[in-house]
């Protein structure tokens, strides 16, 4: 059973649709990024999956419960931050605001734990501070603490590193990865695709309120590149090659995996001048710029 | 859900607009018993501090109160919104009818804690004319200041616990109403405006007069009328928990 299971998803302001018929889906362990222009509806997707808004059209599932019809049951394994910087009561400290969020979710031994998640984003040291003098940073930082206190097992973050310095991104990256590895399913949206790219499974990419693609990554498999004097011809070649997989064109290149040797093979006897193979080290940022432009 | 209740109470004492109603609610009978104007405005001689909570309370509830409570109840949502803490609590296992019913709890339980205040300013700027019997009324009972005669200490703090919760429980209505409002707009000075608008246009149905034992606001002053109180309290706890219950209806489905 999927972590998070987006179906036909869309939201009507009027008559204007701003997100249609988006579905994708999160598995237990895997990272799943939305990214897209502003205004792409990343953050509608954000506030319907978490159950803050109601869509027009589909359906969010959280570990297999309706969010928007199971209410409060569905979001019991549900972490979230929805907002940057997140947003905390002003008068208390972000010790007492996690405690008391943690007593709302009903955790266990909630001292122990909201000090466990303060150390692990390192805000313990200004732990008995009111919220209000805190920097943008630290109340991005509060906000993951927060998010990861319940110890859900979906975690869904609007773009979890806005107002932190490099090293809080570095970190936010590498907790989202760790609980990935636990087996939390994680759903962000972000505009660090570089950064990302190193720990995310797929990307979902939005463009005009639809998912215009969706790319799997670290499937295991290297890929190559193949560049020929005929690509369009080479593909449809290549796409006949039982040992090649996930053949396709990229602008003047083919793309596939499988065995470099096989694909070799295959275009000399079909003919074909090759001019360049090599290893294909996806470059998420370019492809996202030519998908979003192309979109 | 007392715990619920109790943490409802300590933000609602946070926001800035509670502490200034209960300031301004506080001192106002200090300022009302010192008034020099007041025989010359309103033809009254303070002779007894039983006297000062009620002439707080008539000043108070013509416009005032209505609108601290109309203001603070509004903000109970309205000022989670403006500090964007309302998502991060309804990202929690916590159903929104809770949620709103404890915000409403909350915001039903201030024009008492508001008149509270009020009663205690009066008591404390009443000393100075002292709480012994006397002759003369308290504003709040038979024969309004002037009174009917000997009014014993007893009978006259029971007219004035009477008036302040009969006036509570007038202004339970329009609390209600702002958090509806506030559910359905989720910005307080807009809720409390709409508040407002709806209790003066609700006013100005006395021209049909079928309508007028059914408006909300021939109640407003059943503190000065305790014989109407049977049918007037019934009336508005009705209003109270409809409003209540659209607020719950509606931020039910509501896009935050």
């Amino acid at each position: 059973m999927p972590a998070l299971e987006v179906h036909q998803l869309g939201k009507r302001y009027g008559r204007r649709w701003v997100l249609e018929k988006v579905s994708f889906q999160v598995e237990p362990g895997e990272v799943y990024a939305l990214a897209g222009p502003n205004g792409s509806g990343k953050t509608t997707i954000i506030r319907l999956v978490t159950g803050l808004a109601f869509p027009s059209a589909g359906w969010v599932r959280l570990l297999g419960a309706n969010v928007h019809e199971e209410g409060w049951r569905a979001r019991r394994e549900l972490g979230a931050v929805v907002e940057a910087p997140a947003a905390f009561y002003p008068h208390l400290t972000g010790r007492q605001n996690l405690e008391r969020m943690a007593w709302m979710s009903g955790v266990q031994d909630p001292a122990a734990r909201v000090r466990e998640v303060m150390m692990r984003l390192e805000v313990i040291a200004v732990a008995d501070q009111k919220v209000a003098g805190y920097s943008l940073g630290q109340r991005q930082r509060l906000g993951i603490a927060a998010a990861i206190l319940a110890r859900p097992r979906v975690l869904v973050l609007d773009e979890p590193t806005s107002g932190l310095d490099p090293d809080g991104i570095g970190k936010v990256h590498e907790l989202l990865a760790e609980e990935a590895g636990r087996g939390v399913a994680v759903l962000l949206s972000t505009h660090h695709l570089r950064e990302a790219s190193g720990y995310v499974s797929k990307v979902g990419i939005l463009g005009g309120g639809r998912l215009v693609d969706e790319v799997v990554l670290q499937s295991g498999a290297p890929r190559y590149r193949v560049r020929t004097n005929d690509p369009r011809r080479a593909s449809a070649l290549l796409k006949t090659v039982p040992a090649l997989d996930g053949v396709r064109l990229r602008g003047e290149e083919v793309l596939f995996s499988g065995p470099p040797e096989e694909a070799v093979r295959a275009l000399v006897a079909g003919g074909f001048r090759i001019l360049e193979l090599g290893r294909d080290y996806f470059d998420l940022y370019a492809y996202y710029r030519e998908r979003v432009s192309g979109g | 859900m007392v715990r619920f209740y109790l943490w409802e109470l300590e933000k609602l004492y946070h926001l800035k607009s509670v502490r200034l109603g209960a300031a301004a609610a506080f001192l106002l009978p200090i300022l009302w018993s010192l008034a020099p104007g007041l025989k010359k405005v309103y033809g009254l001689v303070l002779v007894s501090g039983w006297q000062v909570p009620a002439l707080a309370l008539l000043a108070g509830m013509e416009f005032l109160f209505p609108f601290l409570v109309a203001m603070s109840a509004a903000e109970v949502l309205g000022a989670e919104v403006a500090m964007g803490t309302l998502k991060p609590v309804l990202l929690r296992p916590i159903s929104r009818t809770r949620l709103v019913a404890v915000k409403l709890l909350a915001a039903l339980t201030y024009p008492f804690a508001l008149l509270g205040l009020s009663l205690v300013g009066g008591l404390l700027a009443g000393v100075f004319h002292g709480f012994g019997g006397f002759y003369g009324g308290t504003g709040l009972g038979p024969g309004g200041f002037a009174g009917v005669g000997y009014l014993a200490p007893g009978a006259a703090l029971a007219e004035i616990l009477r008036a302040y919760l009969l006036a509570g429980a007038t202004l339970l209505p329009l609390a209600a109403l702002a958090v509806f409002y506030a559910s359905v707009f989720l910005s307080t000075t807009a809720s409390a405006l709409a508040t407002l608008a709806t209790v003066l246009l609700m006013r100005m149905l006395v021209v049909f007069p079928a309508l007028v034992p059914l408006l909300l606001t021939t109640y407003l002053n059943l503190y000065l009328q305790p014989e109407k109180a049977g049918p007037g309290l019934l009336l508005l706890a009705i209003y109270t928990l409809g409003f209540g219950l659209l607020a719950v209806l509606f931020f039910e489905k509501k896009d935050v």
